[in-house]
């Protein structure tokens, strides 16, 4: 991946989210922590092109995300409730959905919604309602609706909020065995202990951009 | 994220959303311009036959109906004080009768299909450059998605009335009821953007 902010910054009205930041992003996994109201998911919405910087710029593989009309299609966000992410009831259904509208033909897309249960061995929530399945299948579900569009990064926002121990492993394991460049943003810091890059995120302003341990070992010095 | 629609294999599940869609359009003519109350009377019966043919728990189907009925009852009440009382009774009739085969064809459709129905039906308003089909096939899917949410959502504000030992009043329910509901279309909106599902609309 490669993600470039370039004195980009965001604010609510008078309040700023995200003071401007500079900085380049190549590697495969990134991390994001720090307190709530940090600015880190206003950080990983800006990054999507959900949130357009109001001051600077982003530019993700080459694009400005200021001159997207909707979200950057190679940047795939899994949200903190995967529930409000998953639109249509049944998991098939809400996979095939994403996929419409791209010149595909009907088999085309009922091959590639198989494809992508398949790569995680979930086949058998495809025929499953959304509101049935445990908080992991549904983050399995909610990943594989986004996926099946093909981007190269994906933004996971607290993907093991809430989850029980069992899920948070096949979360965890599912995470660690993507392919795609991947920004997860998380209170987990198991989750990213072994991610080979950090931000840390407080009160608006980046205060750590370190490998896991050192950014861990910071966040910790500032939530005492 | 509930759904209205009922897994099954009944006749109705079986006839073609199209079909389903079409019917519905038409028998909502025929009781408009109807005030035949025998005629009304044996459609209605015919609506509960359609309603009960769906395989529907009658517990479901109870706490499905209940609002709506409660709702067509009184608005045959008012009709009733105002109109004369066969006016008042054919209002029962066409009302109920509709709502018990909209429900029915709810329960038989999913919401997939009915966007594409919705969407292909509505196209060739698109080449004349009316609307865009492909939205207005996900607004109709994102109304049918949001009612058993909206349902699920005062039952759980419900609850925590009771929780807390507080009686339940419109009052206080719809405002948070409304909020809530607001942030869950937000939150709704920003999965649809992210997606990229109105991307790709041409």
């Amino acid at each position: 991946m490669n993600i470039r902010f370039e004195s980009a910054g965001a604010s609510f009205g008078a309040r700023v989210a995200v003071e401007p930041l500079t900085l380049s992003l190549t590697e495969n996994r990134l991390g994001v922590i720090g307190l709530n109201g940090s600015g880190k998911t206003t950080f990983a919405r800006m990054v999507n092109g959900l949130m357009k910087p109001t001051t600077g710029k982003v530019i993700v593989n080459g694009r400005d995300t200021r001159d997207e009309k909707t979200a950057l299609a190679e940047v795939g966000f899994i949200f903190q409730s995967p529930q409000n992410q998953i639109i249509l009831p049944i998991v098939r259904d809400d996979i095939a959905f994403g996929l419409n509208g791209r010149g595909l033909t009907k088999a085309e897309i009922e091959k590639k919604v198989e494809l992508v249960l398949a790569r995680f061995n979930a086949e058998e929530l495809a025929p499953r309602r959304a509101h049935e399945l445990s908080g992991g299948e549904l983050q399995i579900a909610a990943l594989c609706s986004v996926l099946a569009t093909g981007p190269d990064i994906l933004i996971l926002d607290e993907p093991t909020n809430q989850l029980d121990l069992r899920n948070r492993a096949l979360v965890q394991k599912t995470i660690d065995g993507l392919e795609e460049n991947v920004v997860v943003i998380t209170h987990d810091l198991e989750l990213i202990s072994g991610f080979e890059r950090v931000l840390l995120f407080h009160e608006g302003k980046l205060a750590a951009d370190a490998p896991a341990a050192e950014a861990i070992a910071h966040y910790r010095e500032l939530a005492a | 994220m509930q759904s209205l629609y009922l897994e099954g294999n009944s006749a109705l599940h079986r006839l073609s959303p199209r079909a389903k869609i079409f019917s519905l359009f038409l028998l909502g003519l025929v009781l408009f311009i109807s005030n035949n109350i025998p005629l009304l009377a044996v459609v209605m019966l015919l609506t509960v036959l359609a309603y009960r043919s769906v395989g529907m728990p009658k517990k479901e189907s109870a706490a499905r109906l209940k609002p709506i009925l409660l709702t067509i009852a009184f608005v045959a009440l008012v009709t009733f004080i105002v109109n004369p009382w066969h006016q008042a009774l054919a209002t029962l009739l066409r009302l109920t009768a509709l709502m018990l085969f909209a429900a029915a064809v709810t329960a038989t459709t999913t919401i997939a299909q009915f966007m594409d129905e919705i969407t292909t039906l509505v196209r060739p308003l698109e080449r004349i450059g009316w609307v865009k089909a492909t939205d207005v096939g996900l607004a109709v899917g994102l109304v049918l998605r949001f009612v058993p949410e909206i349902i699920a959502r005062y039952h759980a504000i419900s609850e925590a009335h009771a929780a807390r030992g507080l009686k339940v009043r419109p009052t206080t329910i719809l405002t948070p009821l409304i909020i809530l509901t607001l942030r869950d279309a937000d939150n709704v909106a920003a999965a649809i953007d992210a997606r990229g599902i109105r991307r790709h609309v041409s």
